[in-house]
């Protein structure tokens, strides 16, 4: 009886073996692709989301350096400018100082130019005043000199006469 | 069953157990180090394939910024050819200010320091010049991949000047990090 409950389990064990000889090799493949799946995909994740915050942030940088070329080439006064701005960014608007005799321009903090003209007109019917004869266009915050040309008194736009 | 035959079946069990746990032992180290070694190599593979997207990135990066500059630069100074020549060569020797211009662009993407400083050890700046033809009268020059700009001189003056390309300058239809592929135990 006794010897006949030790082949019993004996062959009971044997099966189990068997079977665990055939799962071994799916646990380790199942750890090995969880450990494949999870570094992978965090590389994607994270590498995408550079990829496409530079490409996002090629959009607005290429506008404002196109102002800055485009109006070396075009433009004239202040209004000139302001037409440009909004050919590229119809929903902002740059800023005179009549005083510096400058027109900044910012599409965010990383993409200012600063626009220097020669002399302030006037116009004698609305009393709007104006800059004319573009001298430079100021690039420094393009390309990464840290310090922004800081915007002073009369923000203000002063354009209102412009179209 | 008499007693003969399940003494014959208990030691028949017994060689079979000890074969099984012998052959499982031996399998089990084969298993577990093709199981890592395979997942490694995929990772790896992946991750390369997935870098080098972000080193041709920047890489594009400083060629556009270099060509911007140089075209600010040109409209803004003397329009000749030799003016054009040392602006460019001033703008490509000067690599500190060449990582400043791209560092700018990803800092301003909300890319942060030590992402930048770990792409910019694996690409390091664009390799070679920008000019990629260099005639007298007509220049061409690479501002980014897919990107050509062109200057174009008579009599040693600029005469047309066109950067088209890079105002329409668009990385995400060239450049595309890959979903992983599956995992292959083989």
């Amino acid at each position: 009886m006794n010897l006949k409950n030790i082949s019993i389990a004996l062959t009971v064990l044997v099966f189990g073996v068997i079977a665990m000889l055939f799962m071994q090799k799916g646990n380790y493949v199942n750890q090995a692709r969880e450990h494949y799946e999870m570094t992978t995909a965090k590389s994607f994740k994270g590498n995408s989301m550079v990829l496409e915050l530079v490409n996002n942030a090629i959009d607005m940088n290429k506008a404002t350096w196109a102002i800055a070329c485009e109006g070396l080439q075009t433009v004239k006064t202040s209004q000139d400018m302001a037409r440009l701005e909004a050919k590229f960014f119809p929903a902002t608007k740059g800023s005179m100082n009549i005083t510096n005799k400058t027109r900044r321009f910012e599409a965010s903090t990383a993409n200012i130019i600063v626009s220097n003209f020669a002399k302030v007109e006037e116009d004698k019917k609305t009393g709007v005043k104006s800059l004319a004869g573009l001298v430079s266009v100021d690039v420094s915050v393009l390309l990464g000199k840290v310090a922004a040309p800081v915007e002073t008194e009369e923000g203000a736009d002063e354009e209102g006469a412009e179209e | 069953m008499d007693k003969k035959k399940m003494k014959i079946l208990v030691v028949v069990d017994i060689v079979i157990l000890v074969a099984l746990i012998i052959i499982l032992m031996t399998l089990k180290g084969g298993y577990e180090e093709q199981a890592k070694r395979t997942a490694n190599e995929q990772e790896t593979s992946y991750l390369e394939k997935n870098t080098q997207v972000l080193v041709e990135q920047w890489r594009s990066i400083d060629q556009y910024s270099m060509a911007w500059k140089l075209v600010h630069s040109v409209l803004s100074g003397v329009k000749t050819e030799p003016a054009f020549n040392t602006t460019l060569a001033a703008i490509e020797a000067d690599k500190d200010a060449r990582f400043k211009q791209i560092s700018h662009l990803y800092t301003g993407a909300g890319i942060n320091e030590n992402v930048q400083n770990g792409i910019f050890q694996k690409a390091g700046l664009a390799e070679g010049s920008i000019l990629i033809k260099g005639d007298k009268n007509s220049k061409e020059v690479a501002c980014g991949k897919d990107c050509v700009i062109k200057f174009e001189f008579a009599k040693g003056k600029l005469k047309n000047l066109d950067y088209s390309a890079l105002v329409q300058f668009n990385l995400s239809k060239s450049l595309k990090i890959e979903k992983p592929a599956e995992y292959h135990f083989e």
